[in-house]
């Protein structure tokens, strides 16, 4: 009940004549008219299937659409798969929508779900994008499940990805959170996940809803959080994603801003829990942990080392100011070789991104600009993998990605210096 | 004749002590005024100085990118130089009011307008400190954003956002302290102009080509084929 003062008075209010429920299904929008009512219907057709006797909530939070999602969630009308001869609810499976702001925020979002699931002392809850296409009843029970039944209460999703996709989630974030968090977690930064009321009451306890980390990707800072808190986490396999056309995502200078700002700024903010932890204890994982598809062509790499070698070069006075002196000059030098044999060492990346997180926490510049002086450091990482992996099989990409997680494990030692020693 | 030239000596002798004994007390008068004005400045000094810490305004100043500027000219720290400033601004004027007890005819009316410039000057400085930091931020923003974006002389675009703010603050801070008010104001708008003229002149002649796949981009129905990026997550 703490926050409900910043909720609106009709969302208030349709929230009491709800009641208690066992579980929320919430459903940030923000231009979703075409896509939502197939997401309202695989929700409530996995809450029928899955979850009889429980009370349940489906909450839509809009940013302010402009094309009638909210008309379209409230108006679309309860559909039964025709031929469904098995156990359905027995009670009524609610709906409320709501716009939370004008402009659209996914932890404003989640603010609103996380103060929902608190005032009607929800037990699961899940959330659920309307962007993705194939999303299944499956997908949200297997999000639910483990958090009402196995007592979970963080469960994050893995996803079959393409070998050349997802590559800031598999050669930055995760080893990255694996190392300095000591949480496996794969996809820390996903558009479903679940989680319980026991971690929505704390999440509403903190008072960083302004925080622009935050604002932008809250999910990250909801799992660091259960595991600061000592809070059991997990991860379902739910199999292949795909999203709608018009959801393509934010492009990389974006995502980086967006995930590795938000990370650092976790880093910040959790010191006391991470920097006292040396290893990354297995968490509950349901189905495969991973899982790459062969498929996929290598993407176009000439640009993408022209954009490495000239942010090199432009942004020498503000690298100079981030990095040491001696990984600024292996930067360089490699910025100098020939394209064809250019490599990106595991080395080396971890080493210069331990020293960005350190210079975050230093404050040698402003912040947002230290995040993206990353992005063509990045590209040349990319550059380099892609050159390296251009044939490799999906099992030889993994066996990779499990050496540069060790890698980051290894360096732990030199960030804990980088970060506690001046500046 | 000896009589009146001893006369005219013992006058002049009579004279120059009557201007010490009126003198003396007020230049005593003077040199307390500046001995308290050193410890007023000295004081404010010491508490602007703890202030400053408490507000990290050396950290801002670092993350502006303002302080490696100073580092370059050699300046001390934000804090330092504010606090010293203040030092100098509060014990300076304490010693023209020192001065302006002397009585010396001619002197006041300088030291009332040297006096009357004395705010005027701590403003001017304070729009020079708020134009650094606001240079170096945007200047340093845009070579990100066209760095990131790939787009062609990305130090050019950030060096002529730092350039344009600088000629915007200086002439404002001198304005405020008054020099020579028109000229600066002719100064700054042909020099403003010409520089947004040149602007003009390179893109459209110089650029032409970039020009129209700039707006054939964004304008025109003919689409850039658009470089794509792995999917980052």
């Amino acid at each position: 009940m703490a926050e409900e003062s910043f909720l609106a008075d009709d969302f208030i209010r349709q929230l009491m004549s709800v009641g208690e429920v066992d579980l929320l299904v919430g459903i940030p929008s923000y231009n979703n008219a075409s896509t939502i009512a197939q997401t309202l219907h695989s929700v409530e057709e996995s809450l029928r299937q899955n979850f009889v006797r429980e009370r349940a909530v489906i909450l839509n939070v809009d940013g302010g659409s402009g094309d009638e999602t909210r008309q379209v969630f409230e108006q679309s009308s309860e559909r039964r798969e025709a031929g469904h001869k098995g156990l359905t609810s027995l009670r009524t499976i609610h709906r409320i929508s709501c716009m939370y702001d004008r402009s659209p925020s996914q932890g404003v979002a989640l603010r609103s779900i996380v103060a929902a699931a608190d005032l009607l002392r929800a037990r699961a809850c899940a959330v659920i994008s309307p962007a993705t296409t194939n999303l299944t009843p499956a997908w949200i029970a297997n999000l639910l499940r483990p958090v009402y039944r196995e007592g979970l209460d963080f469960v994050a999703p893995l996803y079959v990805r393409s070998r050349f996709q997802g590559l800031l989630a598999r050669d930055l974030l995760y080893p990255m959170s694996r190392a300095v968090f000591g949480q496996r977690i794969r996809e820390l930064y996903s558009d479903e996940w679940g989680f319980s009321g026991r971690l929505a009451s704390q999440c509403l306890e903190q008072d960083v809803w302004r925080e622009e980390a935050v604002r932008t990707r809250p999910e990250a800072w909801m799992a660091v959080l259960a595991g600061s808190a000592g809070l059991k986490c997990g991860q379902y396999f739910l199999g292949p994603k795909t999203v709608s056309p018009s959801a393509t995502g934010p492009d990389i200078v974006d995502a980086i801003r967006q995930t590795v700002g938000s990370f650092f700024w976790c880093m910040e903010s959790n010191q006391p829990y991470w920097m006292g932890r040396s290893n990354s204890p297995a968490i509950s994982t349901f189905g495969p942990e991973h899982e790459l598809s062969a498929d996929g062509i290598p993407p176009s790499q000439e640009k993408m080392f022209d954009l490495f070698r000239s942010g090199v070069n432009e942004l020498e006075p503000i690298l100079a100011s981030i990095l040491t002196p001696d990984t600024h000059a292996q930067i360089k030098a490699i910025a100098l070789s020939d394209r064809a044999k250019f490599r990106f060492a595991a080395e080396l990346w971890v080493k210069t991104l331990y020293e960005f997180a350190a210079s975050y926490h230093h404050a040698v510049l402003n912040r947002d600009h230290l995040v993206q002086a990353l992005v063509p450091l990045y590209r040349g990482r990319v550059y380099s993998f892609l050159l390296e992996n251009a044939n490799s099989s999906p099992e030889t990409m993994e066996a990779q990605s499990e050496i540069l997680c060790q890698e980051f494990e290894r360096q732990k030692p030199y960030l804990l210096e980088r970060w506690t020693g001046k500046n | 004749m000896k009589e009146v030239i001893i006369q005219g000596l013992r006058q002049a002798y009579s004279n120059l002590v009557h201007m010490f004994a009126e003198f003396l007390p007020r230049l005593l008068v003077m040199l307390v005024i500046v001995l308290v004005g050193l410890v007023v400045a000295y004081l404010l000094k010491t508490i602007l100085r703890a202030v400053l810490h408490v507000t990290r305004l050396d950290r801002l100043s670092e993350e502006a990118g303002a302080s490696r500027f100073l580092r370059m000219a050699a300046l001390p720290s934000m804090t330092e130089l504010l606090s010293r400033s203040l030092f100098w601004v509060t014990w300076c004027g304490f010693i023209l009011i020192g001065i302006s007890v002397l009585g010396v005819a001619g002197l006041q009316e300088q030291i009332s307008r040297l006096f009357l410039l004395l705010p005027a000057i701590f403003v001017a400085i304070l729009i020079l400190f708020v134009g650094l930091v606001t240079a170096n931020f945007l200047s340093r923003a845009a070579l990100l954003a066209a760095v990131n974006a790939g787009y062609p002389s990305p130090k050019l675009l950030s060096w002529s956002i730092r350039f344009v703010i600088w000629a915007l603050a200086v002439s404002m801070a001198l304005e405020q302290v008054g020099v020579a008010r028109q000229t600066v104001i002719a100064a700054f708008s042909i020099v403003f102009g010409a520089f947004m003229f040149g602007l003009a002149i390179a893109f459209g002649l110089g650029g032409k080509d970039l020009a129209r796949e700039f707006l054939e981009r964004n304008l025109g129905e003919k689409k850039r084929e658009k470089y794509e990026e792995p999917q980052p997550l």
